[in-house]
């Protein structure tokens, strides 16, 4: 495997992990539109956070 | 983030116009917030020119007494946390039943603007309102706005903050604001001497507020304050003897004589026009059409027609974007639209539109399959009828030439814009990267996303026509006609906002169900809600309906009604239980007038909504395609596969494990049992699951392989289509969802029952239509058809058998 290989293969999953961290941490986005009235479930209203 | 800065609520009745006004006021940098440990909407958002202001969005709300989860929560927030100023936008066109709730906001002195709204409405009724009486007789500044016609509102909030800046400034500690004395006066006798006594006790500002709700007996205020024995004796005779005199209790003492103070002020403020009296408005005419007995239902099912016949339907607008994203902006590319699509480039293709020479390549590989066959003559047939289109005679030197005949590349003919996938294809051969990394991005990642983003025109569409439909006013309407259908069967309307919630997400409908007092129906509403198709489950109808049923759109349309129609009979099955039975709770709704909806309202609805949507491609769906990648890529022993090996695959295994659950249901393949199983992290994964698998299969298009796909399980692949359609849109939903059902149920045992529920209702709809239609179709009747037919007889067992009286 040549470096750019390698290069785009830890891209990709880092960016993975990253968005798995990231719905852990901050919930999952929904398509609620903002009608979640907590977002405990959602991330739709993390900006406050929410979780 | 409202730490230092000046804080205005917004507050006033349902449909009155708030969040028109918060999002005018607030434009972009609005965020939709939460408080702590309550599930009730609340927004707040920097006042557009103020960074020092924000604006505080209550619930709508008709009272500040403590019986509703809104009033409790906006109540607290409004006396205990306390905003700078109060912003009350009142309906002009209702304003008498507005000012119930106005009296009370300014027994609560806080500095208070009044924006009188809908006034454009108002004028053209040829209704006139004295201001400047209402303002003197609340204590308040008042003006008109029309927040949909963004006319005022700014003056309002303007001056909101000023009066706020200025109270601060004036007002010195313990100095008694001006509120409006609405009440007689053996009450305000009784009210004073109350104050006297809780007098340190609550703060200056709205110390005759909380007099009233001692006076109102209101246990959460009394118990809250702390009063003594001996004291509250004391007021407890006075409020007595009020009562005494006036002949009623304490709590309507204060409602009659609010209404009272409202009638006589109306009186003088108010002139209606004297042609409109006694006539229907348009909105009365409108009603008695799309809320009639008969008419409701079919105009609501039309409704729903048309949106899926706009999204979906063959060369309807949906369709024609949807295929342009799949096929050409996501994928490799497209041509201009609106511009000649001639071959450039010198060669056979010479002056010729790209579509005849894809004609001219597709007869080159007819004839070279058949020469090769041995044939003499060759023949192209319809795709979708299997019939002879074209027939032409062919000899070796057709044969020949055919053979030399390049494919038409697309980038030589006319404009050509490559698409995403092609870039990114382009980029990473640029870059070296090896084969299996440029699968692991290209058909993994990216093949994942790309399949559910392309369906983002259906999404928009469907999204689109909700928000007009909520906008308008005829959304309250659907809740009002659902709750006449779902009374007669003992079930209550009030459920069924939740699951009108539930057409965008299940996880705020599930959520919605906290307003539902009766714990049972709660519950029911819970099991029940998702099971209206969100916005995600859309997708798979998108998929689905343009693969195997482009010329039926309304299969999809289908959907939506098969959603309903489980919630009611679903509904009226658990009713007949002993753990669901019970009165159906009552439900009152507020009607709206119906209005024109503002271009910029449904954008902010559509793109709050669709913004999820795309964000869920990217942090969800992304991350399990990547995922699906390496299970697919690789053995149990690490060993990475080529594309042709993926039958020894983890993936391969796992799918062939749980295949046999999906055999009854026409699906038993391990790529359907994947996508399925996949789906609950996210609905739209069944579709990129799907997508991904597809990209490792030969043949000329992702969507021609799921094709193949359906056809190789069953000889009728497109009631296996439809079943996998059914099963995974009425089983539980995606696991986010999950999670939330359990909470909200309040526990394991019942979040189990939800999700065991729609788990049974799922499979029995997917295998009863497989299995029914398999024996239609003439493919005979086995076991399974057996067991289809005795399922739907217990469920028509549990609908249509008598409630037990005690139960009833």
């Amino acid at each position: 495997m040549n470096s750019s290989s390698i290069i785009v293969l830890v891209v990709v999953v880092a960016f993975a992990a990253l968005a798995v961290w990231r719905n852990l941490k901050k919930g999952a986005p929904c398509e609620c539109g903002g009608a979640c009235k907590s977002c405990r479930g959602c991330s739709c209203c993390d900006s406050q956070g929410g979780k | 983030m409202a730490n230092n800065k000046l804080k205005i609520a917004l507050a006033g009745n349902p449909n009155s116009g708030k969040t028109t006004l918060f999002n005018a006021l607030t434009g972009s940098e609005q965020y939709v917030g939460n408080w702590p440990g309550v599930t009730v909407e609340k927004k707040d958002g920097i006042l557009a020119g103020h960074k020092d202001v924000v604006i505080q969005d209550l619930p709508g709300i008709y009272s500040l007494s403590p019986y509703s989860l809104e009033e409790k929560v906006s109540r607290r927030f409004l006396v205990e946390e306390g905003p700078d100023a109060i912003l009350n936008i009142v309906d002009g066109t209702n304003i008498e039943r507005n000012l119930f709730f106005s009296t009370q906001l300014a027994e609560l002195g806080l500095p208070m603007v009044m924006a009188v709204n809908m006034m454009d409405v108002v004028r053209k009724n040829g209704d006139k309102i004295d201001f400047d009486r209402i303002a003197k007789a609340l204590r308040c500044e008042v003006v008109g706005i029309s927040a949909l016609r963004n006319e005022g509102g700014r003056e309002a909030a303007e001056k909101a903050v000023e009066m706020a800046k200025k109270t601060v400034v004036e007002r010195g500690p313990g100095k008694l604001p001006d509120v409006p004395h609405v009440f007689s006066g053996s009450v305000e006798h009784a009210i004073a001497h109350i104050e006297e006594s809780i007098q340190g006790k609550v703060p200056a500002r709205s110390i005759r507020w909380y007099a009233i709700k001692i006076f109102e007996r209101d246990r959460e205020i009394i118990n809250r304050l702390d009063i003594g024995v001996g004291e509250m004796k004391h007021i407890e005779e006075h409020i007595r003897d009020c009562e005494k005199e006036l002949g009623d209790d304490a709590e309507s003492i204060i409602t009659n004589q609010r209404y009272e103070f409202i009638d006589r002020l109306m009186d003088k403020s108010l002139a209606l026009n004297e042609k409109r009296k006694g006539k229907a408005t348009l909105s009365d005419r409108i009603d008695k059409i799309v809320t009639h007995r008969i008419l409701a239902l079919p105009i609501f099912i039309l409704s729903l027609c048309a949106m899926w016949f706009l999204a979906v339907a063959e060369n309807g607008p949906g369709t024609l974007l949807t295929d342009w994203a799949n096929d050409g902006f996501l994928a490799d590319g497209w041509h201009l639209p609106f511009t000649t699509h001639e071959c450039r480039e010198e060669g056979t293709y010479k002056g010729m539109e790209f579509e005849d020479a894809q004609g001219e390549f597709a007869k080159a590989e007819a004839t070279v399959a058949a020469w090769e066959a041995g044939e003499k003559k060759a023949s192209i047939e319809d795709e979708e009828t299997g019939e002879v289109s074209e027939e032409w005679d062919i000899d070796e030197a057709a044969y020949k030439a055919a053979k030399e005949l390049e494919e038409p590349d697309p980038s030589k003919f006319g404009v050509w814009v490559p698409g995403i996938g092609a870039l990114i294809t382009g980029a990473l051969e640029k870059g070296g990267v090896g084969d299996t990394v440029k699968s692991l991005v290209v058909d993994g990642a990216w093949g994942g996303v790309a399949t559910v983003l392309g369906f983002v025109p259906v999404i928009f569409i469907v999204f689109l026509f909700l928000a007009f439909l909520e906008d308008c006013g005829y959304m309250a309407r659907v809740a009002f006609i659902m709750d006449r259908l779902l009374r007669r069967f003992g079930l209550s309307g009030k459920s069924f906002i939740p699951m009108l919630v539930g057409k965008g997400c299940g996880v705020p409908a599930v959520m919605a169900a906290r307003a539902i007092e009766n714990e049972r129906a709660r519950r029911m509403t819970v099991i029940l809600a998702t099971f209206v198709p969100c916005g995600a489950k859309t997708v798979i109808i998108a998929m689905f309906a343009a693969l195997f049923f482009r010329e039926q759109w309304y299969v999809a349309a289908l959907m939506d009604v098969v959603g309903i129609a489980i919630i009611i009979f679903g509904g009226i099955a658990l009713k007949k239980t002993r753990f669901f039975a019970g009165e159906a709770s009552s439900f009152v709704l507020e009607l709206p007038a119906y209005h024109m909806p503002t271009v910029s309202g449904i954008w902010h609805h559509t793109w709050n909504r669709l913004k999820g949507y795309i964000l869920k491609a990217g942090l969800i769906i992304f991350p399990a395609c990547v995922f699906l990648w390496f299970v697919m890529h690789f053995d149990w022993s690490l060993n990475l596969l080529a594309d042709e090996e993926i039958e020894k695959s983890i993936l391969r295994d796992i799918g062939s494990w749980i295949a046999w659950f999906f055999e009854p249901l026409g699906f038993g393949s391990w790529q359907g049992a994947a996508a399925s199983v996949s789906a609950e992290i996210a609905k739209e994964q069944a579709t990129a699951t799907l997508g991904l698998v597809a990209a490792n299969m030969d043949g000329a298009t992702t969507g021609s392989h799921i094709q193949a796909l359906f056809g190789s399980v069953s000889e009728f692949p497109k009631l296996a289509a439809l079943s996998f359609m059914l099963f995974n849109l009425f089983v539980p939903p995606c696991m986010v969802a999950i999670a939330v059902t359990f909470r909200e149920m309040g526990s394991q045992k019942w979040g189990w029952f939800a999700v065991a529920f729609q788990l049974f209702v799922g499979y029995v709809l997917a295998l009863s239509a497989y299995r029914l239609g398999v024996l239609f179709a003439g493919g005979g009747f086995g076991v399974w058809t057996a067991l289809a037919l005795a399922l739907d007889a217990f469920c028509l067992w549990a609908i249509f058998r008598p409630a037990r009286k005690e139960l009833a």
